[in-house]
């Protein structure tokens, strides 16, 4: 609602020319475009710039009003910089955690995303002039009062973008922080008292937080780091023309201008203009902190054991989960009445029919409008053992079946009830029965708790996709991780196995014996 | 000890036990023969309760069950009256995940309630019995078919009943076995034992049943004393299934 209401706002500020005017502008601007471009293919070069849009404001990211166009400051930005290159602008759409290896692939020409300049992004890619000097601001709940600075979050865990200069702040301080794919999870986490504050580059903050009644901003901004374009390393000609292109936007004052109409204009910006009036190389006149990290392979092993202890602790509550749902599940399917079978039918093929990954964003962002709210590692759990229930419950179902009904009659005849025949005679052999699948299930959904990345746990698939694309060590922390997901689950399938043998042998021993004694 | 009255039992609108009178007096041996699918093993069904009657009545040991009963009252009896009737399955159904004294003595302990160390005991005693004391920790798919109906029978004996139903008892057996089952049987009943036997076998009910019921099509076609009825049939039907099954 809030958000939406936001958009309203920022889509009235900037867009005040008529309707029907602006789309006769904008069919002109298209055929002008379509021209050009036939006429002049070789002259307009595209430059292709990468960005994420989603929850990118105020960026870039789809117009509320008009969700096929993206608008953004980096969007005009990159119109009044292409022109002054003489190229033309084309935006693609990308994934902000992949964009550095997105970039080596050639997936586009350069990155302009709020990039800032870090070490080990420096060993991967070019860094253009800056264009930008951002600081941090910390964000907590309204009523929030112990957390007044950074300093205050040791012991409270602050909700981040992974991948920026303020997490990697936080890593090096040694702040427990939780990285998010965009700002609006991390806020809205925050709302729900699921993490105690958000650390976040100034004019994401002053788009998604500022005007939120439930949110204070605590102390004033601080840090100072600047945003560049990221370029492929060799490409030493377009860095050149980019650098060229800054430096003429902000000369001109056409960037000022583009700053000043999305309200971030301040102070820290005229530095910019100092350095490019100088002509100095590269801004280094101007001293930025350079946020790193360096990557250290001890620590590397030991943050992924822990992320390993989490996918282990989140397997075995959800296989918990979904024994004992699934076996109430099997046994309302198969004897309950037409309601409850009803009932326990639609439970099976809604968690089914639908994807682990949708159930999951369901119960994290859905319940919490309802009151209900879970930590993310919870979620996960639940979520998954929500989910393999319905599998189980299959399982259980046919094994229950597999037991000939004669063994119903015969406990019934020696006078036991229902209850004491299942237990003490159906049951035991339909365990028996199911334990080979039900342990095949328990290694696939080892694999499957890697979904609980979407909600941004911990587990060893997030922590890889975090650290390669932080190191951009991809192979050796892929080998890594894998190994440690084999450790896992190569035993399990040698249990299932083993016990499928099992079983196998004692029929056929026993044959044997009884051929022997016969 | 078993008093059947007009018993009539339907599947789906098709008439399976079209009136069944007959009656079983305290330690007698019943036999009942006829062709597949005359109804004789419904009739084992009906009187331990594992299908609820359609018309008529049984009276076994003085439960009493009827076709007019609340399905509530009727399950009541039907439990009252499973404490006093033993079955001996034509598949047997073995408990497959317990060992032979674990089949024996489950119900003894879990129906009962029976001291564990004192049911096993016992346990073993009425495998002794049917000779299979040396297998009592063998699983039942490492027993051979006779043996594996011995442990179905000290199953049943463990519960103490009054009756006990026996369903084809010699289908899996040689003929030696065969003559030691009837010697078995034989003994039962004179402990003290009703039983009621189904089996399409002349030779194995001749020198058993000291009654017989002969059944086609659902209904009694004689039912008399066995030796008298083998030997000189009132009925042309009853003589000529006779022929046919020597």
């Amino acid at each position: 609602m809030t958000r939406a209401f936001r958009f309203n706002k920022v889509s009235r500020r900037f867009h005040t020319t008529p309707r029907r005017f602006r789309l006769t502008l904008r069919l002109v601007a298209a055929c002008a475009c379509l021209l050009i471009s036939l006429s002049s293919a070789s002259a307009q070069q595209p430059l292709r710039w990468g960005a994420d849009p989603s929850g990118g404001a105020p960026y870039v990211y789809a117009d509320p009003a008009h969700p096929d166009t993206y608008i953004g400051y980096e969007k005009e930005m990159m119109d009044a910089l292409a022109a002054a290159m003489d190229r033309r602008p084309e935006f693609v759409p990308t994934d902000w955690e992949t964009i550095v290896s997105a970039l080596q692939r050639g997936a586009f020409d350069v990155v302009v995303n709020g990039l800032e300049p870090t070490e080990d992004r420096a060993r991967q890619i070019l860094f253009s002039k800056p264009y930008y000097v951002f600081k941090l601001q910390l964000t907590v709940r309204r009523n929030e009062a112990r957390i007044n600075s950074l300093e205050d979050c040791r012991k409270r865990m602050v909700g981040t973008l992974s991948n920026t200069a303020a997490s990697r702040l936080m890593e090096k301080q040694g702040i427990p922080f939780r990285g998010y794919a965009d700002p609006v999870g991390a806020y809205r986490d925050l709302e729900l008292g699921r993490i105690d504050a958000v650390l976040m580059d100034v004019p994401m903050e002053q788009f998604y937080a500022r005007s939120n009644a439930k949110l204070k901003p605590a102390g004033e901004p601080f840090y100072k780091g600047v945003y560049v374009v990221g370029l492929r390393k060799g490409d030493e000609r377009l860095k050149a023309q980019v650098d060229a292109g800054i430096d003429k936007i902000v000369s001109d004052g056409s960037l000022e201008a583009i700053l000043r109409k999305w309200n971030l204009w301040n102070d820290a910006q005229v530095e910019l203009r100092a350095a490019s009036k100088q002509g100095s190389d590269e801004g280094q006149s101007v001293k930025f902190e350079m946020t790193s990290s360096t990557f250290n392979w001890r620590e590397a092993i030991l943050r992924l054991t822990r992320a390993a202890g989490v996918t282990i602790a989140i397997a075995f509550g959800s296989m918990f989960i979904a024994l004992a749902l699934g076996l109430l599940l099997a046994l309302g399917q198969w004897k309950g009445a037409r309601w409850l079978r009803f009932i326990c039918t639609v439970y099976v093929e809604f968690f089914r029919g639908t994807p682990v990954l949708v159930q999951l964003l369901f119960l994290y962002f859905g319940l919490p409008v309802v009151g209900i709210t879970m930590p993310n590692w919870l979620t996960a759990l639940v979520g998954l053992g929500l989910n393999y229930a319905a599998y189980e419950s299959q399982v259980y179902r046919a094994s229950l079946e597999a037991v000939p009904k004669g063994q119903w009659e015969a406990a019934y005849s020696l006078g036991m009830t229902s209850v004491l025949a299942f237990r003490r005679i159906i049951f035991p052999q339909a365990f028996r029965i199911a334990l080979p699948p039900m342990t095949n299930d328990f290694v696939s959904l080892f694999k499957d708790t890697s979904v609980a990345f979407a909600i941004s746990v911990w587990e060893l698939a997030t922590a890889y996709r975090e650290m390669a694309n932080a190191s951009g060590e991809f192979l050796l922390l892929g080998a890594i991780v894998s190994a440690f997901y084999l450790a896992m689950s190569l035993p399990l399938a040698h249990l299932a196995r083993k016990l499928e043998a099992r079983m196998n042998r004692q029929r056929a021993v026993l044959a044997v014996e009884s051929e022997v004694a016969a | 000890m078993i008093k059947v009255d007009n018993l009539i039992k339907e599947f789906g609108g098709a008439r399976i036990l079209r009136g069944i009178s007959f009656d079983v007096q305290e330690r007698q041996v019943l036999g009942i023969i006829g062709a597949s699918g005359s109804g004789k093993s419904t009739v084992l069904r009906c009187l331990n309760g594992l299908e609820r009657i359609d018309g008529g009545v049984i009276d076994c040991d003085g439960v009493r069950l009827e076709s007019g009963l609340s399905q509530s009252e009727y399950q009541k009896r039907v439990r009252v009256l499973r404490r006093k009737v033993g079955t001996v399955f034509q598949h047997l159904h073995l408990f497959p995940h317990l060992s032979a004294l674990g089949n024996v003595a489950e119900a003894p302990v879990q129906v009962l309630r029976e001291p564990r160390r004192g049911a096993l005991k016992k346990a073993y005693e009425l495998l002794e019995v049917v000779g299979l004391a040396h297998a009592a920790e063998r699983y039942p798919d490492s027993l051979s078919g006779g043996e594996q109906q011995r442990v179905a029978i000290a199953r049943a004996l463990a519960m103490r009943p009054r009756v006990i139903l026996f369903d084809e008892p010699t289908s899996a057996l040689d003929p030696r076995r065969t003559n030691e089952m009837r010697a078995l049987l034989r003994r039962f009943s004179e402990e003290g034992h009703t039983l009621a036997v189904v089996s399409h076998s002349i030779n194995f009910i001749t020198g058993l049943a000291d009654q017989l019921l002969y059944m086609e099509n659902g209904e009694v076609v004689e039912f008399g004393d066995a030796e008298q009825l083998l030997k000189d049939p009132h009925e042309t039907r009853t003589r000529d299934f006779l022929q046919q099954a020597r």
